[in-house]
């Protein structure tokens, strides 16, 4: 039962901890919490599948293919439901237009795809039992992501720009960086970050359209518990999260360890409502 | 002669009297015009598209034999996409503007449920095929018949097969978190510990779960000799026969006809994963060993080939909708009326008419008309031609 848990436990909570990612990767450069983060998730299965095994791809073009694909939606997103938005982000209009490009993304995809859940094919076809690869894909993607952001974030130009446009919009832009260009590059990553949490997962999630509210919801905890903006938070909260859920269905099952996953959420946001990993905010005063 | 409004009025009713003498002579010559509420878009499509096939089929084959006692059949359809909201303007529309003699649908429950109590209102005869119970009422709704099996009759025969013939006595009984699964699981439960069945476990999975090995395992460890499901999710249901499969359980599967979803040969991780699997299903639409039909269906077969597509759909929908189409159709003819009050007489003195999807009996104190007894288990995987193989156990 313990390997069970943990095989499965750390397999979905791999895929919240990507999710999770996305939604900090768009707000980082936006301020913007977008709720298609976890359609993103859904469209990462429902393109490989599609990529994959309907249209008889190779793995490796079928992932790159899925990729661009999310990022051009994430690009899409920033134009149509973020960008309108930016002038009056303390109205949190953002919230109205994400979710309505999300609910957009869920429809469009339920009549265009399917509205049962689809197969998804095995990528590798490594591995049995508890090690058997629909469980360590999505925990060997969420590992390289980490490590690919890190190097972007740290060694490289744009992934500073990045990192200043997060800091102080204002003085990058003073400096003359391209904020526009930048944020519409982060749609792009966080859509591509989308799209591997749905592809690495996909074994286990199927490619399934119902998918997204639940990435929605699950990938949005780890993203409060790790503290807003902050990755290696969301990466531990997304683990942590996975863990509980699973050891909750196995404990009490069904619908209880959904209560039980929320009880938990609430309990820590009363302790720590900044989050686990997050600075409380400082006010001017 | 000066012309008085008084003269005006009198020839105006005087003329139009011969147009009132006239109208019986119209209506023994309009068409009989079913109206047809059909999910045809959408995400529950499926049903509908195959119970048209049926409807189409029959509408021609009626008219080509030169109709009800002269008059054509006309089907007016209209696509309520599931959305119970679109069934009620549709159902309003067919009732006020076009005038219809009878519908045929929802065929989903949801729908049904929305548009159930204005059909009585407007004492329309209706017939459907949605399996909740409380859409038949003879008291509230006079005008509703059933040609299908309410949930209790799908509970009866699963209990039936799993106590009797699978001879399993201690069950888990498993739903997925809908209202519908809740609802279903609750009934079903009940329905076997009444009978002296143990109920070992029971629950209620998110159909989005990933893994089903928690709920699989306390079943496993309660003991359970079957495992009863009452879901339409095909992802849970494939999830749940690959942990079958993985964990060296050979415990059967009973329940809901999704558990024969073509979508399940498509998750599964191999096909032996679905054997040992046992949907609801029709005596109607199932072949024997020898692979044949009872006889009325097997002649529906032939005169439907080349015709009707039978690969991507269930026969039953089919035949249930061409005995729609037949039952407005009989009941004019047997009537001689298509007014709303003849239809609803005939149909209320039925007793075991021959369909092709079963034998229907009504009464005006029952109007649920699909006899249990028809009700049967199938091997889920077996689908052939939109039919199945029936389980196992049945002599």
């Amino acid at each position: 039962m313990l390997a069970s848990i943990l095989a499965s436990g750390l397999a979905v909570g791999a895929v919240y901890a990507l999710i999770g990612i996305t939604y900090n990767t768009m707000y980082l450069t936006s301020r913007v919490m977008s709720f298609t983060a976890g359609q993103l998730g859904m469209l990462g299965g429902v393109f490989g599948s599609l990529f994959v095994l309907r249209l008889g791809l190779p793995v490796l073009p079928g992932l790159l293919a899925t990729l661009l694909a999310c990022a051009l939606v994430g690009v899409v997103t920033e134009v149509v439901a973020v960008r309108p938005v930016l002038k009056s982000l303390d109205q949190h209009l953002y919230v109205l237009s994400t979710l309505a490009v999300a609910l957009l993304i869920q429809h469009a995809t339920a009549l265009e795809w399917s509205t049962e859940p689809q197969p998804f094919p095995r990528l590798l076809g490594l591995g049995a039992g508890i090690w058997d690869e629909k469980y360590w894909l999505p925990v060997a993607a969420c590992i390289a992501t980490i490590i690919g952001l890190e190097y972007l974030y740290r060694r490289t130009l744009v992934g500073r720009a990045f990192v200043a446009i997060a800091e102080d919009n204002f003085a990058a832009r003073a400096l003359g960086l391209p904020e526009r260009n930048l944020r519409i590059a982060s749609y792009a990553l966080a859509g591509a970050v989308g799209a591997l949490a749905g592809f690495a997962g996909g074994q286990l999630l199927l490619a399934f359209f119902a998918n997204g509210p639940l990435l929605n919801f699950y990938g949005f905890i780890p993203v409060a518990l790790g503290g807003l903006g902050n990755n290696r938070g969301a990466v531990i909260g997304g683990f942590l999260l996975g863990l509980f859920q699973q050891a909750a269905n196995f404990m009490v099952g069904g619908i209880f360890s959904s209560v039980a996953v929320f009880t938990l959420f609430i309990i820590v946001l009363l302790i720590r409502p900044q989050g686990m990993f997050g600075a409380p905010a400082a006010r001017r005063v | 002669m000066p012309i008085t409004r008084r003269g005006l009025g009198l020839a105006g009713l005087a003329s139009s009297l011969p147009m009132g003498l006239a109208t019986p002579a119209l209506a023994q010559n309009e068409p009989i015009k079913i109206g047809w509420l059909a999910a045809m878009t959408g995400p529950s499509s499926a049903p509908a598209i195959g119970f048209n096939r049926g409807v189409v089929w029959a509408a021609e084959a009626l008219n080509s034999a030169g109709g009800v006692k002269g008059r054509k059949v006309e089907i007016i359809t209209r696509d309520t996409q599931g959305d119970p909201t679109k069934a009620v303007n549709a159902t309003q529309e067919m009732i006020s503007q076009l005038k219809v003699h009878a519908i045929w649908g929802p065929t989903n429950s949801g729908e049904s449920l929305a548009v159930t109590a204005i059909m009585a209102r407007g004492k329309m005869p209706n017939i459907h095929p949605c399996v909740v119970d409380s859409l038949i009422d003879p008291q509230k709704y006079p005008n509703a018949f059933r040609i299908a099996p309410s949930n209790t009759q799908w509970d009866d025969a699963v209990r039936g097969y799993t106590l009797n013939i699978a001879k399993a006595k201690k069950v888990a009984v498993i739903g997925d978190t809908t209202g519908y699964g809740v609802t279903a699981a609750n009934a079903s439960a009940a329905g076997f510990q009444k009978d002296g069945a143990e109920v070992v476990y029971k629950a209620n999975i998110d159909a989005t779960q990933p893994d089903m090995t928690p709920d699989m395992l306390r079943a496993r460890n309660a003991g359970a000799q079957a495992i009863i499901i009452w879901s339409v999710s095909t992802g849970m249901i494939a999830r749940m026969l690959n942990t079958r499969a993985t964990m060296g359980w050979d415990v059967p599967f009973i329940g809901h006809p999704s558990l024969a979803s073509g979508e399940i040969g498509t998750l599964i991780e191999k096909p032996a994963n679905w054997d040992k699997v046992y949907a609801i299903g029709y005596k109607s639409c199932s072949y024997d060993a020898s692979g044949k039909l009872p006889p009325r269906n097997e002649e529906l077969l032939q005169r439907l080939q080349g015709k009707v597509n039978l690969q991507d759909t269930l026969l039953w929908w089919v035949a249930c909708g061409i005995d729609a189409v037949n039952l407005v159709a009989k009941a004019v003819e047997a009537s001689g009326s298509s007014r709303n009050e003849a239809i609803i007489a005939n149909w209320n003195s039925l007793q075991r008419y021959p369909g092709y999807f079963g034998e229907y009996s009504f009464s005006a104190s029952d109007h649920n008309g699909y006899p249990v007894s028809d009700v049967v288990m199938s091997a889920a995987s077996s689908g052939k031609n939109g039919t199945f193989a029936l389980a196992p156990g049945y002599g």
